[in-house]
């Protein structure tokens, strides 16, 4: 059954405050989410108040700022810091999003950073996505085909390359697996087991659309299941959030309407 | 969140699961082909009920014996049963996630679902056949 009451020692609670504004006048409130798995203790929301004339503009320049100038225990993953690595993702003032392309003056007020929605925390703003990153190995994201291996390239039409990058450039191929988009989704909060999520489905449809593929039969079987694939409800949630504007409601869709497709 | 539970078991092996079931594409397409039908045969049920407006018994059974407002009776009945049953297959998918109470539970909504539209079609019929003499 769902829990409609949180674990004891999972209730939020108020942490540091760290006045780190140095009397500028362009300050801003960062509340951001702290839980150590070595403390026995609850997570708590630490507040830093920090002075942005003194920091970068995006959301992730003032985490950034934090960890070396005020507080270096606070742990959260980064690389690129230009939104294509997907490691900066987190819910940014209730949205998910990369930290790396959020600025910071788009937010009115605080702002509230915490980890990705309904997983596992490792440390701080770090969830553990070794769950979903299974599930993305699971469905064979590599390109699987029966014909003898040509000499060359595998050729592609220009038309059959843009089901792949998408006319616009937000086709299915320019995922940076951040998982943004199953975090936001309500039925993968309730069935991460077994509902595949919208981040990989995407991938899956990836695949499938690929006319350089030839294991689109395998590929629909191992997704043919009330859960794997049908706990999507067109929610749309993912689409909302994909921080690299791709449609992963509309590549589920799709496979769907694969699934039918070989029915008739 | 995944549920941790005590045996040591690789992530993959953990997502793969049990595998695909290999079914969900006729409940998809049939619940949106019910969704569909449902629209005429409300449509019909809402103007009978308004041009039943104040009939009496006798009134009323003589319309649901002719074989045009039984026959769309019984679509109604079953359409609507069917639909509230793949409907609430989805509830409980979605909400119960202990597995064992959940196949409980769907067979018993799917026997109660059955059971309610049989009792439907059989008052249908029997009004019917009963009026019809
Ligand atoms: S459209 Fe599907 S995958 Fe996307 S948020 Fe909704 S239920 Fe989840
Ligand atoms: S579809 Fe968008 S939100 Fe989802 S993992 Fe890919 S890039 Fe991230
Ligand atoms: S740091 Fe790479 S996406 Fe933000």
């Amino acid at each position: 059954m769902a829990k409609f009451i949180l674990p004891k020692k999972s209730k939020v609670k108020k942490g540091e405050k760290f006045d780190a504004d140095h009397d500028g006048d362009n300050t801003k409130k960062f509340s951001v989410y702290r839980w150590n798995p070595d403390e026995d203790e609850n997570p708590r929301m630490d507040e830093y108040n920090i002075n942005l004339d003194e920091c970068g503009e995006m959301v992730l320049d003032a985490i950034i700022y934090i960890k070396d100038n005020v507080d270096s225990t606070l742990t959260f993953r980064r690389s690129c810091r230009e939104g294509i690595c997907g490691s900066c993702a987190m819910n940014i003032d209730g949205r998910n999003g990369l930290a790396c392309l959020t600025p910071i003056n788009e937010i009115k007020g605080d702002v509230k950073i915490t980890p990705l929605p309904h997983m596992p925390v490792v440390k701080d703003l770090v969830p553990d996505l070794n769950h979903a990153y299974a599930q993305y190995a699971s469905i064979e994201p590599w390109m699987k085909t029966d014909s003898p291996a040509p000499t060359r390239e595998r050729l592609q039409s220009p038309e059959d390359a843009q089901k792949l990058n998408g006319t616009d450039g937000k086709g299915p191929s320019g995922c940076i697996l951040c998982f943004c988009c199953s975090t936001s989704c309500p039925s993968y909060w309730w069935n991460p087991d077994k509902f595949m999520g919208p981040a990989v489905l995407l991938n899956a449809w990836r695949w499938l659309t690929d006319t350089r593929d030839e294991a689109k039969g395998e590929r629909l079987d191992q997704l043919e299941d009330p859960f794997k694939l049908y706990r999507c409800h067109t929610i749309m949630n993912c689409t909302n959030a994909c921080p690299k504007d791709l449609n992963p409601a509309k590549s589920i869709s799709e496979i769907k309407k694969l699934m039918v497709e070989r029915h008739s | 969140m995944v549920k941790s539970n005590n045996s040591i078991q690789s992530d993959l092996g953990k997502a793969k699961g049990l595998g695909s079931a290999h079914t969900g594409t006729h409940h998809w397409l049939m619940q949106r082909v019910t969704a569909v039908a449902s629209v005429p045969l409300v449509f019909w049920v809402v103007y009978s009920i308004f041009k039943l407006q104040g009939a009496d018994y006798a009134a009323f059974t003589t319309w649901l014996a002719s074989p045009v407002n039984a026959v769309l009776s019984i679509l109604f009945v079953l359409n609507s049963f069917y639909h509230a049953m793949l409907g609430n297959q989805v509830i409980i998918e979605d909400y119960i996630s202990c597995r064992w109470f959940r196949m409980t539970k769907l067979i018993g909504m799917k026997l109660f679902f059955i059971a309610l539209g049989v009792a439907c079609i059989f008052s249908i019929l029997k009004i019917s056949f009963a009026g019809g003499m």
